[in-house]
């Protein structure tokens, strides 16, 4: 009987502390900074470009081949104005595939591809497959508003 | 059989087994593995264990990924153990690669990342095993509670709550945060308060010891017998460990005990994972202390890794049993084999041996206490 | 309420009087059971250190109702093979019962939809006949695990109702009549429950065993046969069982075990001329806060222990329950025949109760009772690997 009554005094004490869930919709557990989601590209402003240059490397390296990424000659650099030869022109990312394993980040030569470590990155859903594909302005789309603050691993 | 004193079953009518299918899609079964029991009244004559569901053809596709890209399929098969998964996988690869002898800082910061993983999975293991039971809720909640400590932790440092991908050969992917220290202590008070609760809330219950104690009674000549590994060949009164008999990575400058059980039933099994987070505990508050600072990868790392040709196997203590890897290379980037050794696809193998005898409402609970990863299993 | 016709001058129609009280008591079972299940979320929900139910309506107050109206649009799925009229009628052959015992309770001096005679016989023998309905529902499902679900549940419906019948009895006979009415007007200076402490004791576990909750849900077991008897019901007569008839006899059950034990409205200040007019108020309000007290407790339990096998249940009923109870009345009768003084059969009522319930504590901790948690626990820490 004395194992039966303890128990009962676990749960009669945990009843007085403090609740550890909290509402999601309205409420938000902050995301630490490390936190992946799925990959965005990155928006320089000095140039106001994409650092970006299409080389492929991330395409190779990712293990679910969920990338596909093309590049053309920069227009800027013929003006002068940026010191990328080559730019990004088209940028895939099937986020259904992907599987946020960093390979991608940890590979590029500019750092031009980080994780995304907001709260938009998790709340992703759709109602058809297909819009899991993003493209070149999606992927560029939170960097060029400033709301990204994200980490690259040294 | 145990319990054949107590029935008399008088054969006079004629009875047919019935056949019961605890089908794939069921809330006891830990995934989805599928048993068809013969029951004779409430009694267990057969247990045919279906499996299969989830085979994904990990070794398969490891063969087309080079080294730093198979990281992710150690991850999903071993799921709720992952940095013990990677661990065993990426000193297989440095067994292969002597060049990549990893510093002292990710040795150590890949021990106690190791440990929390074995915690977290002790606890899952405690919560599921309560609801098994029939305990509303409230193990599952209690357990999970410290899980979300844990895993919140894991998040600071890899940036994943589940799926890491943190170990590369040669060390750790990137170092860890600079609150790292005090974040685990913390953790690690949580998860003895945590373990605490869990035992007070169910070590003594009559009921959990009735429903327990002398059910699914495996002996340690059977259990060697079948392969069976980890906590369960220890319940059954086995001493093996792996990290104290042959001990990898840094083990053998902690202190620790390993718990033994007695009888091998349900009971020991739950209490030898109970004592075995207060252990793991231990472990990662010595592997704290003599944390060094320093580089987490050697200082000149290939681009792309070739371990020299050659084949080794190289086994580690998961929470679950002993997970192995058998690579074999050719020279090249990318394993020309790499077999996973699952300790759930072994424990499992027992499950007919211990089940026979039993009622049907004790065929749930053995399952339980086998503490199985359907991903592993069928990897 | 009699209180109001008497006002209005009413002279009613004994048939017309019945069915409205027994309307009222619809409404305020419907009522209570919505309130019962929000309750028994967020009390659970505060022993689990979560939130229970928040976003429907303020505080997660209109959740009931929500689920109410979601299971009223369910698509009513019925196996092909099943008996047709079996699996229709199961679920009501089950509510009825436990319904038609709301009939005989008491709720303030003198308001009742009947006064039976034979009030405490009736309510055991009515309830009782929820077995049929547990049976035909596994029988008609044509399903292996209804089929088990069902049988398991006979066995234990039936063994426990003895318990059950026993602590009733035990009072009945300290209160000299089986009538509900009387059984409360005697307890105005100490309530039952000091006089009868075990089979206070006795009729919690068999309420609790009545109503298939946990500890004893092995019928309806949530992780293993998922929902027993009543796996292949959905929709509307699914909540008839599990919302409905568990909750209502949860309630009928408490508002007894209130009214026998407790005090109901009569203990303490029931019937003083202290409240006037409004004497009704306070009895009402007495008799629900003591079975709202009878709830919670059995919602903690349900929430903290895991469950019994079935062998080990009926082995509890058979080998432990029901000899002390037979011992309780056997005893009760020795007092009740050779205790000529009130005050004399009342202490000694007290001490030969109570003896019981530490003998049959101290029997189910001898018959449980495992190696000390140092033997238990000890020869695990210790050992070391031979190196």
């Amino acid at each position: 009987m004395i194992g039966v009554l303890r128990s009962l005094g676990v749960t009669w004490s945990t009843m007085f502390r403090k609740p550890v869930t909290i509402q999601y919709p309205t409420e938000h557990r902050k995301v630490p900074e490390r936190d992946r989601a799925f990959p965005i590209l990155l928006w320089d402003f000095d140039v106001d470009e994409s650092f970006c240059t299409g080389c492929h490397a991330c395409e190779r390296a990712c293990p679910v081949e969920c990338m596909t990424v093309t590049m053309k000659d920069n227009p800027k650099h013929a003006e002068g104005v940026s010191k990328r030869r080559k730019i990004l022109d088209e940028f895939y990312i099937d986020y259904g595939r992907c599987m946020r394993c960093n390979i991608c980040v940890e590979v590029c030569n500019f750092d031009a591809i980080a994780m995304n470590n907001t709260w938009v990155g998790h709340e992703l859903s759709t109602v058809d497959r297909q819009d899991l594909v993003m493209d070149r302005d999606q992927l560029l789309a939170l960097s060029k508003t400033r709301q990204i603050r994200a980490w690259v691993p040294e | 059989m145990p319990h054949e004193d107590q029935l008399q079953v008088e054969h006079e009518l004629e009875t047919i087994d019935l056949n019961i299918n605890i089908g794939p899609q069921h809330p006891a079964t830990h995934g989805v593995f599928r048993m068809v029991i013969e029951v004779d009244g409430e009694v267990v004559t057969d247990v045919v264990p279906h499996i299969g569901y989830m085979h994904r053809g990990g070794e398969k596709l490891s063969e087309n990924m080079d080294y730093r890209q198979a990281i992710g399929y150690q991850d999903r098969t071993e799921y709720l153990s992952q940095f013990n998964a990677e661990l065993c996988y990426v000193l297989a690869v440095e067994k292969l690669a002597p060049a990549l002898a990893p510093p002292e800082r990710a040795q150590y910061i890949r021990i106690i990342l190791a440990e929390l993983n074995r915690i977290s999975s002790h606890f899952m293991f405690l919560g599921a095993f309560g609801t098994d039971l029939g305990v509303f809720g409230t193990s599952f909640v209690y357990a999970f509670r410290e899980r979300e400590n844990l895993l919140d932790l894991f998040e600071e440092v890899t940036g994943d709550r589940l799926m890491y991908a943190y170990f590369r050969p040669g060390g750790v992917a990137w170092d860890v945060p600079a609150n790292f220290k005090s974040r685990v202590e913390w953790v690690c008070e949580q998860a003895l308060i945590g373990a605490s609760d869990m035992d007070r809330l169910l070590t003594d219950n009559e009921i959990f010891i009735a429903r327990t104690r002398g059910i699914g009674i495996l002996s340690a000549e059977d259990a060697i017998d079948y392969g069976v590994t980890g906590p369960m060949l220890r319940a059954s009164g086995v001493r093996q460990d792996l990290r104290k008999d042959e001990p990898y990575a840094i083990y053998d400058r902690f202190d620790f005990d390993i718990p033994i059980g007695t009888n091998g039933d349900c009971y020991d099994r739950y209490l030898v994972r109970l004592q075995e987070i207060r252990e793991s505990v231990k472990i990662v508050r010595q592997a704290l202390e003599q944390l060094p600072d320093g580089p987490i990868l050697p200082e000149r790392m290939p681009r792309l890794l070739r371990p020299s040709a050659g084949e080794v196997y190289m086994r580690c203590e998961d929470p679950r049993g002993e997970y192995g890897i058998y690579l074999i290379s050719k020279g090249t980037t990318q394993p020309y084999r790499l077999r996973m050794r699952s300790p759930s696809f072994c424990n499992l193998s027992a499950l007919r041996q211990m089940t026979i005898g039993h009622y049907v409402a004790d065929a749930v609970t053995i399952l339980g206490s086998t503490d199985i990863v359907l991903c592993s299993v069928d990897r | 309420m009699t209180l109001l016709w008497g006002i209005f001058g009413i002279d009613m129609n004994v048939w017309l009087d019945a069915f409205l009280r027994l309307q009222i008591v619809v409404i305020v079972m419907t009522v209570t059971v919505m309130g019962l299940i929000y309750l028994e979320r967020k009390f659970v929900g505060r022993i689990q250190m979560r939130l229970g139910p928040m976003r429907t309506g303020p505080f997660g107050t209109l959740q009931s109702i929500a689920d109410a109206l979601k299971l009223l649009t369910k698509e009513d799925v019925r196996p092909a093979t099943a008996d047709f009229w079996l699996f229709e009628l199961a679920p009501y052959v089950t509510f009825v019962p436990v319904f038609m015992t709301l009939l005989a309770l008491p709720f303030m001096e003198g308001w009742f939809v009947r006064d039976l005679q034979l009030g405490l016989f009736y309510i055991v023998a009515i309830s009782g006949v929820t077995v049929i309905g547990y049976l035909m529902a596994g029988w008609a499902s044509d399903n292996k695990y209804a089929l088990l679900g069902a049988v398991r549940s006979a066995a234990q419906l039936i063994s426990y109702e003895i318990p059950l019948i026993l602590g009733v009895l035990a009072v009945s006979m300290v209160a000299g009549s089986l009538n509900l009415n009387d059984i409360t007007r005697q307890q105005d200076t100490i309530p039952n429950l000091l006089l009868q402490p075990l089979p206070f004791m006795i009729l919690l576990i068999a309420i609790l065993a009545e109503l298939s909750r946990r500890p004893f849900d092995i019928p309806i077991g949530e992780s293993e046969l998922v929902g027993g008897p009543w796996v292949e019901y959905s929709g509307i007569r699914w909540s008839i069982i599990f919302a409905l008839t568990e909750y209502a006899g949860l309630w009928g059950f408490s508002i007894l075990g209130a009214l026998v034990f407790l005090g109901g409205w009569q203990f303490p200040f029931g019937t003083s001329s202290f409240w006037g007019d409004f004497d009704f108020l306070y009895q009402l309000v007495l008799v629900f806060t003591k079975s709202f007290f009878i709830i919670l407790t059995m919602m903690w339990i349900s929430a903290t222990f895991p469950r019994l096998r079935i062998d080990q249940l009926m082995a509890f009923c058979w080998k432990v329950l029901l000899p002390f109870g037979f011992l309780q009345v056997l005893v009760n009768g020795i007092v009740l025949t050779y205790a000529d003084d009130e005050t004399v059969r009342d202490v000694l009522l007290f001490l030969t109760s109570g003896a019981l319930l530490v003998v049959m504590t101290y029997a189910i901790y001898l018959a449980t009772r495992q190696p000390s948690r140092e033997e238990r626990v000890g020869s695990m820490i210790a050992a070391r690997s031979a190196q």
